[in-house]
């Protein structure tokens, strides 16, 4: 067992360096290579839901035959659920969470706080082993007869029931979410520890980089709240495999049966604060981002910080907003509706802090930069969008429309993924020793800012037309008829932002190997892992670094000329 | 391995931190399975629903003593431990193992007691509650016995007293007495209520 503060001899074989390892860095990369990997699946499905919501009844170009034979290239009806299932899925859990979480978490956490490595790197390593099961039992479960899961990403029984979904592809998408659950209370544990404990001497929580705050919050969200769902779909499983009738109602008497909704409750105590679970590490992200590339100290910092966990706090306390059309007490519907509302106070703090770090900065407009600066637009939008699905009586109308579908890919899938780039292009230097090729960086971004705002713009149009989700041709009701058009729109800005991927694959893979070799600090930035050599050696820190100021010192006037920022073993520079 | 003092009191820290917060996290598990629990039977009029019956206390009883005494033995094999009474030591050791294994196969004469009165899981939520609980807990136990397995180094004539042992030790104690408790929690509300 190896600790964060022990120094190992480095490891020689290939599977103790690169599978094997202990070491948070490439645990890190592991967990991108597996969201990177996971991120292109649930991106092909996207592409394929699109395509027939654009084209009902035509084949899927290209690979459409190759896949789908029997129908001559169409997507067919049972698929096109499972298709939308998978995706969402894949993209919460297997996708966002791996790279911003499971990457960036490792990787940024004990380099920046100026440890060695985790707290318990056992328990790191099971953790991305146990995740890799999970995609494998999950990517299993399509080649069973009847195939994957079909039940939507929320898996609300009676669908995800044997009534609704016979086969074994549901009890597998259980046992999938149930293993990546205890692997990421694995690394919840983790996180938490080791910001508390392997903090640098002279850091205060005050003096943490504000990703770090993000993934320490997310940490302790997950840590809380994954085993809800982990009891969820636990007895999910139970009823499928061994009878039991948890989450069956009126099958066995007309008392004592179980009741469909609970799993409604149970999944959405997990799932409200799963939203701030994959938020709040885009938000520390782009926090630090905002105040690096506009050359000034973040504004508020500590009030960013406080606002972020008074969120996390409230965000335990709203589930109830998704179940407004369950026959709730108006009662309950009322404080529900109340306490979300709360949440749009630190939200903007936090939203006001973003605007006064940039204000009158002298802002590089660098590929990380113009990510989070998207990341700020997507998420305003966003984030007011949610309002009218608070509120009780917008929310009855938009309920299942494509207006959540709209609403919550903007927070979501938007911001997240823009974040999730972000730091991509800002950690890769140190990560492989190369810089991203910044040309390609920003045709990847306007390419993707662009395709986005179409699709999840589109989306919350035609929901408020009263386009309904999941529906597999909507057009067979006449009233939908007339949003074709616009449907082919969105179906176009997705093949927009999908083949915006393209320059960014060409970038990362090219830069591995051909990218120009990174200084220790391309980006001029003074939090610890820049006093690093890039990449950095085993065990980061030769000597545990002594933090002297905080992340965001930049533009002090009575720092030497040349020179607008100071690292955090510096001393504050004073007149 | 240079390992400082400062160095020594953040591993006993973060081993403390870290099994806390998983302890939480395990809280949370039992704890939506409680919740769960609760809204199943404030929904129904009467409890066990009609149909049902009360089952027999004799051998959930049986079990909560067992685990009482299992918990009690482990404290004081850790007590014995720091005091260095080796056979005593030894003694107690053995008897949590046996202890926490008798408990399983008690729990495993409560689901037979409950077949042969008719409460298969497929018989409605009273029985579904009453295995399904009872599982995710014997599973635990499982996990529990393993655990406890784990520190059998400590129990070896001349590690008998060494430090080194303490945290893992404790870790295992703290996992093992929760286990008691949600046992004597689910045993009030599910069987003596
Ligand atoms: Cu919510």
């Amino acid at each position: 067992m190896t600790y964060a503060h022990g120094k190992h001899a480095e490891p020689k074989t290939f599977l103790s360096k690169y599978i094997f390892s202990f070491d948070h860095k490439v645990i890190a990369k592991q967990f991108l290579w597996y969201g990177i990997f996971f991120l292109l699946i649930g991106g092909l499905m996207a592409l394929m839901i699109r395509w027939t919501l654009a084209y009902p009844g035509e084949a899927f170009p290209v690979i459409g035959n190759w896949l789908f034979p029997e129908t001559g290239g169409v997507i067919p009806p049972d698929t096109y659920s499972m298709l939308f299932t998978l995706h969402g899925t894949i993209m919460i859990f297997y996708a966002i969470t791996p790279i911003l979480i499971g990457a960036f978490g490792n990787y940024c956490i004990p380099l920046m706080i100026g440890a060695r490595d985790m707290a318990f790197p056992t328990l790191n390593m099971l953790s991305f082993h146990l995740a890799a099961l999970s995609g494998l039992i999950l990517l299993s479960s399509l080649f069973f007869p009847l195939g994957g899961a079909a039940g939507g990403w929320t898996s609300y029984p009676t669908l995800s029931t044997l009534v609704g979904s016979p086969g074994i592809g549901q009890t597998l998408w259980c046992m999938a979410i149930f293993v990546l659950g205890a692997s990421s209370t694995m690394g919840a544990v983790n996180y938490i520890t080791t910001i508390i404990s392997f903090r640098a001497p002279g850091m205060g929580y005050f003096d943490m980089p504000l990703t770090v705050w993000g993934l320490w919050l997310t940490a302790i969200l997950n840590a809380i709240f994954i085993p809800v769902l982990g009891a969820g779909v636990m007895l999910l499983i139970f009823d499928r495999v061994f009878g039991t009738t948890f989450f069956l109602a009126g099958a066995a008497a007309t008392s004592g049966t179980g009741d469909p909704i609970l799993f409604q409750h149970v999944f959405w105590i997990f799932g409200h604060p799963e939203v701030y679970i994959l938020i709040l590490p885009a938000w520390g992200i782009v926090s630090d981002f905002l105040s690096f590339f506009a050359r000034k100290p973040a504004f508020g910092a500590k009030a960013t910080a406080l606002a972020m966990t008074t969120i996390s706090v409230l965000s335990t306390l709203v589930y109830g907003h998704h179940m407004f059309t369950t026959q709730m007490s108006p009662l309950l519907t009322q404080s529900f509706m109340t306490l979300t509302m709360t949440i749009s106070i630190p939200s903007a703090i936090l939203f006001a802090n973003w605007l006064g770090t940039i204000y009158k900065g002298s802002i590089r407009f660098t590929s990380p930069m113009l990510f989070s600066l998207g990341v700020v637009f997507v998420f305003g939008l966003g984030g007011l969008t949610g309002l009218y699905l608070g509120t009780v009586s917008t929310d009855l109308y938009l309920h299942d429309t494509y207006f959540v579908v709209g609403h919550f890919h903007y927070t979501m899938a938007a911001s997240v993924l823009l974040g999730g780039f972000a730091a991509i292009y800002f950690w890769f230097p140190k990560m492989f020793g190369r810089m991203m090729n910044e040309t390609m960086a920003k045709v990847h971004f306007w390419g993707t800012m662009i395709g986005l705002n179409g699709v999840f713009f589109g989306m919350m149009v035609v929901g408020h037309a009263g386009m309904h989700r999941r529906l597999y041709n909507p057009f067979v009701y006449e009233f939908l008829q007339k949003l074709i058009p616009i449907n082919t729109f969105i179906t176009y800005s997705a093949f927009v932002m999908g083949f915006a991927q393209l320059p960014f694959l060409w970038n990362f893979f090219h830069s591995l190997v051909k990218g120009k070799v990174a200084e220790s600090n391309p980006w001029e930035v003074g939090t610890l892992e820049w006093t690093l050599p890039s990449p950095p050696v085993n065990y980061n820190f030769e000597e545990i670094p002594v933090v002297q100021c905080g992340p965001h010192e930049f533009g002090n006037p009575n720092l030497p000329e040349g020179k607008d920022f100071q690292y955090q073993t510096e001393k504050l520079v004073e007149a | 391995m240079k390992i400082d003092i400062r160095e020594k009191i953040q591993r006993e820290e973060a081993s403390n931190i870290g099994f806390s917060v998983a302890m939480i996290s395990w809280g949370m598990l039992f704890a939506s399975l409680f919740l769960a629990y609760a809204l199943y039977r404030f929904k129904e009029t009467a409890w066990p629903p009609m149909g049902f019956e009360k089952v027999s206390l004799v051998w959930p009883t049986t079990s909560t003593i067992i685990i009482f005494l299992s918990s009690c033995t482990y404290y004081l094999y850790q007590k014995s431990y720091f005091m260095k009474q080796v056979k005593s030591t030894k003694f107690f050791y053995s008897v949590t193992v046996l202890f926490a294994s008798l408990f399983l196969v008690s729990q495993k004469m409560l689901w037979a007691t409950l077949h042969d009165s008719g409460l298969y899981t497929s018989s409605g939520i009273f029985a579904s509650i009453l295995h399904g609980f009872t599982w995710v807990h014997a599973g635990h136990v499982g996990i529990g016995i393993l655990a406890i397995l784990f520190v059998i180094p400590s129990v070896k004539t001349q590690n008998i007293g060494n430090e080194k042992f303490r945290i893992r030790m404790a870790n295992v104690g703290k996992f093992w007495h929760f286990l008691g408790i949600v046992w004597f929690l689910m045993y009030l509300t599910m069987f003596v209520l």
